[in-house]
């Protein structure tokens, strides 16, 4: 592989902790989680299963950016939240408009948002059956803001628009693996000087009606009310399954010589890159982790690493039952030379903010290179009874103080699309 | 490039067919539109699914677009098994249009009609649990997967007619930076639906779209059963929404996908664009010998495209008068994404 070194140099995120990358790193230390109350508009009387998510507040929205123009235009709102982080990675890069010019945006924007108000267009006006022939003749009613007016891509493109990035712009789509296969295909991209900087990451929200009630009817979605807002408890004996968040997180990645040359300090070094197929069943992640262990290999090998010199693993937890065996099964099996992974220690974001679904891995590559940065590891909080099957350090109940070189990050994607990150601290010389 | 990497084999299926030979054809006529009867399209019927190969709940589980698709990638099956390559070293990347059916499903929209003071009860209630799945470019992903055995890198890529390119230079580069010796490359048009004519940027009143899916096998090594080969010699892409920067953005993109091969735009024997893109074909005004297409046989095929024109060239190499020499593939999407992709047929020194 080639000596080309590739850093972050810009981060932004907006979760259910705020619009600021800086508030989710303060708050997520702090072991807070943003999972609130919640219905889908148009509920109006609690009845959806679904009660808790970690919605974006927008009553935090900062002073300054109030202004911008992901709010006034025609857009979905994943689009808006992805779009602000996305200006909010590169404000935070300091890299000049002449240097964005061949810049590639590579953006994850989960499945379409269908609105129930468009779909009710394709009702014919005698009550028969529902078909695309009755929409055609109202399509000035088609909502500007739903799918059907949106393509998947519109967030990349309003995004390299926006900056003036005149590079490759790719769409990418493999489920909950969505931002980490931008930014890992960015990294790839520089590696092999395609480009010098990139802008990746991904934005997503599932919270609306029928989206929610999609993913709640395949069993993916948590509906348990014992434990109110603090649900979302990764690798513990009673976790439920998933709890959507929403938001956007984007990095900018540049060679180390482009960033030097301008000045720039790195947060962290992208190091490697890894996927694999479960090749298992659609609808369940394969029992073993066999997909899981062969991405996180891939990124150990692409990084040049050896599996020992891993401090962190920011896994996926996404709090279902299945995943978070596997993917502890997984980690056993990449680190099970001299048992190392017993050395580990192991964090879920998702139970601090929620699963972000296609963009997902962005604010935890963000969140893993925040850790190499500061030797700092955030939480997994609500985790007081680990199940008996998954039995690794998780970081439970507090952030802890540790030493942390070399990280992995972790976002697997229904259908078994795994990928995993190789992070490492910044060394000027090398690692 | 430093480990060449070939089209190894490709399957197709649109209106002219489902062999690459049937896009040679006679152009067969767009019909009206079953739910605009003002707009013309190549429509074709859902394909059955091989049942040795996927399980039988899949075609019911599985939009239109996906099942061409899986309908075409089984195709490939036989070629990659041949390979006797270890599942982990298979990759896997997608060019697959967002799915535009409604996420409850017509049963729910029709029952919300009727109780359209409880449409949560009715969404419920009529929306059958696994609905989802069949909204997910990773569903149909992961179905080529289980059936093919690719266990190695993946990629999935749902943008405008550059996913096409995305997913095959993906591939490509698995297999240069070797961490695979073999990749399926598959992709799929979108489904004739309003939001092709809705979406921004909207199509122009003329527009023929299609329906249809393009496989490619990608490997380290040709295929032998023929004594010519076409390899992968350069790409590039590039993006401007602004007319006025678009040409210096497609010119960059085509000068850097021939300096691999040290080409110029002249030394290419064949260029492969949509001929009814004026600004594209403003480029190669002054090319000797033109510019072709199989668009008229097929409809605007979206994300297809580029895979579609790529198993014609694979066609014509295999053929017994192939020559040696290069194609270049240049594609424009609507919305401002540039592409090159340059080819090169070449003899093989050592056919059995």
């Amino acid at each position: 592989m080639s000596a080309t070194r590739i850093v972050i140099t810009g981060m932004g995120a907006v979760t259910g902790f705020g619009f600021e990358w800086q508030t989710l790193w303060e708050k997520m230390l702090g072991a807070e989680h943003c999972v609130c109350p919640w219905q889908p508009d148009g509920v109006g009387d609690g009845t959806f299963p679904v009660r808790y998510a970690a919605a974006v507040d927008m009553t935090l929205l900062p002073e300054a950016l109030k202004d911008h123009p992901a709010w006034n235009i025609a857009l979905e709102k994943r689009s808006r939240f992805g779009w602000v982080a996305a200006t909010q990675a590169v404000n935070d890069s300091r890299l000049a408009p002449d240097q964005l010019r061949e810049a590639a945006v590579l953006c994850a924007s989960g499945a379409p948002q269908h609105m129930l108000a468009d779909m009710l267009l394709t009702l014919a006006p005698d009550g028969s059956a529902p078909g695309w022939q009755h929409l055609m003749p109202r399509a000035g009613q088609v909502n500007a803001e739903g799918s059907l007016r949106q393509s998947n891509d519109r967030l990349a493109r309003v995004i390299a628009d926006g900056l003036g990035c005149e590079g490759p712009v790719i769409n990418i789509s493999s489920a909950c693996a969505g931002a980490s296969q931008a930014i890992g295909n960015a990294f790839q991209m520089i590696r092999r000087g395609e480009v010098n900087v990139a802008i990746a990451g991904g934005a997503d929200s599932v919270l609306n009606l029928d989206t929610m009630a999609a993913l709640y009817l395949l069993g993916a979605a948590s509906s348990e009310q014992r434990w109110g807002v603090d649900l979302c408890r990764p690798f513990d004996r009673n976790r439920s399954g998933l709890i959507a968040g929403e938001g956007g997180g984007f990095v900018v990645l540049e060679s180390l010589e482009h960033a030097l040359a301008r000045g720039a300090t790195p947060y962290a070094e992208v190091l490697g890159f890894g996927s694999s197929l479960d090749a298992y069943k659609v609808t369940a992640p394969q029992p073993e982790g066999r997909g899981a262990a062969l991405a996180m290999q891939a990124a150990l090998d692409d990084a040049g690493l050896r599996a020992q010199q891993i401090d962190l693993i920011n896994a996926h937890g996404t709090s279902t039952p299945l995943n978070d065996v596997a993917e502890t099964l997984a980690i056993k099996s990449v680190f099970a030379e001299h048992r190392h992974y017993r050395s580990l220690t192991v964090s879920a974001n998702k139970s601090q903010f929620g699963h972000l679904i296609a963009a997902a891995g962005a604010p935890e590559c963000m969140v893993t290179a925040l850790a190499c940065l500061n030797d700092l590891v955030t939480p997994t909080v609500n985790l007081h009874d680990v199940d008996e099957q998954c039995d690794l350090d998780y970081c439970a109940g507090q952030a802890v103080s540790r030493r942390v070189d070399f990280a992995l990050s972790n976002s697997f994607g229904f259908g078994g699309l795994n990928t995993s990150l190789a992070l490492g601290k910044y060394r000027e010389h090398g690692q | 490039m430093s480990i060449a990497v070939y089209i190894h084999s490709a399957a197709v299926l649109n209106a002219a067919g489902s062999e690459c030979a049937d896009l040679l054809g006679t152009p067969p006529s767009p019909q009206p539109l079953a739910f605009d009867a003002t707009r013309r399209a190549f429509a074709l019927p859902t394909p059955r699914l091989a049942s040795d190969l996927f399980d039988r709940k899949i075609q019911r589980s599985v939009e239109p677009q996906g099942l061409r698709l899986l309908h075409c990638v089984a195709r490939l099956a036989p070629a990659l098994a041949a390979l006797q390559l270890p599942p982990a070293r298979i990759a896997l990347t997608a060019a697959i249009p967002e799915v535009d059916a409604p996420s409850p499903c017509w049963d729910a929209v029709q029952a919300i009609s009727e109780q359209p003071q409880k449409p949560l009860a009715q969404l419920l209630a009529n929306t059958p649990p696994l609905h989802a799945i069949t909204l997910l470019n990773s569903s149909v992903m992961a179905y080529v997967a289980e059936a093919l055995q690719c266990h190695g890198p993946m990629g999935g890529f749902c943008s405008q007619d550059n996913a096409g390119l995305d997913a095959l230079v993906e591939a490509c580069q698995q297999i240069v930076e070797q961490r695979a010796d073999a990749a399926l490359v598959v992709s799929s048009s979108p489904n004739l639906t309003p939001a092709l004519y809705l979406r921004e940027p909207t199509p122009s009143a003329e527009a023929i779209f299609g329906e249809g899916a393009a496989a490619l096998l990608l490997s380290s090594a040709p295929s032998r059963t023929t004594p010519h080969a076409l390899r992968i010699a350069g790409f590039a892409r590039g993006y401007s929404a602004d007319p006025q920067r678009g040409a210096a953005v497609a010119r960059r993109v085509i000068d850097q996908a021939l300096s691999l091969e040290k080409l110029c735009l002249g030394d290419v024997e064949q260029i492969v664009a949509n001929p009814e893109d004026a600004q594209l074909m403003s480029l190669f005004a002054e090319h000797p010998r033109g510019v072709r297409s199989a668009r008229a046989m097929t409809g605007d095929l979206g994300a297809s495209t580029l895979l579609s024109e790529i198993a014609l060239a694979l066609h014509h190499t295999q053929s017994a008068s192939a020559t040696p020499g290069h194609t270049l593939f240049v594609s424009h999407s609507r919305a401002g994404h540039w592409g090159a992709l340059l080819l090169a047929s070449e003899t093989l020194e050592k056919h059995t």
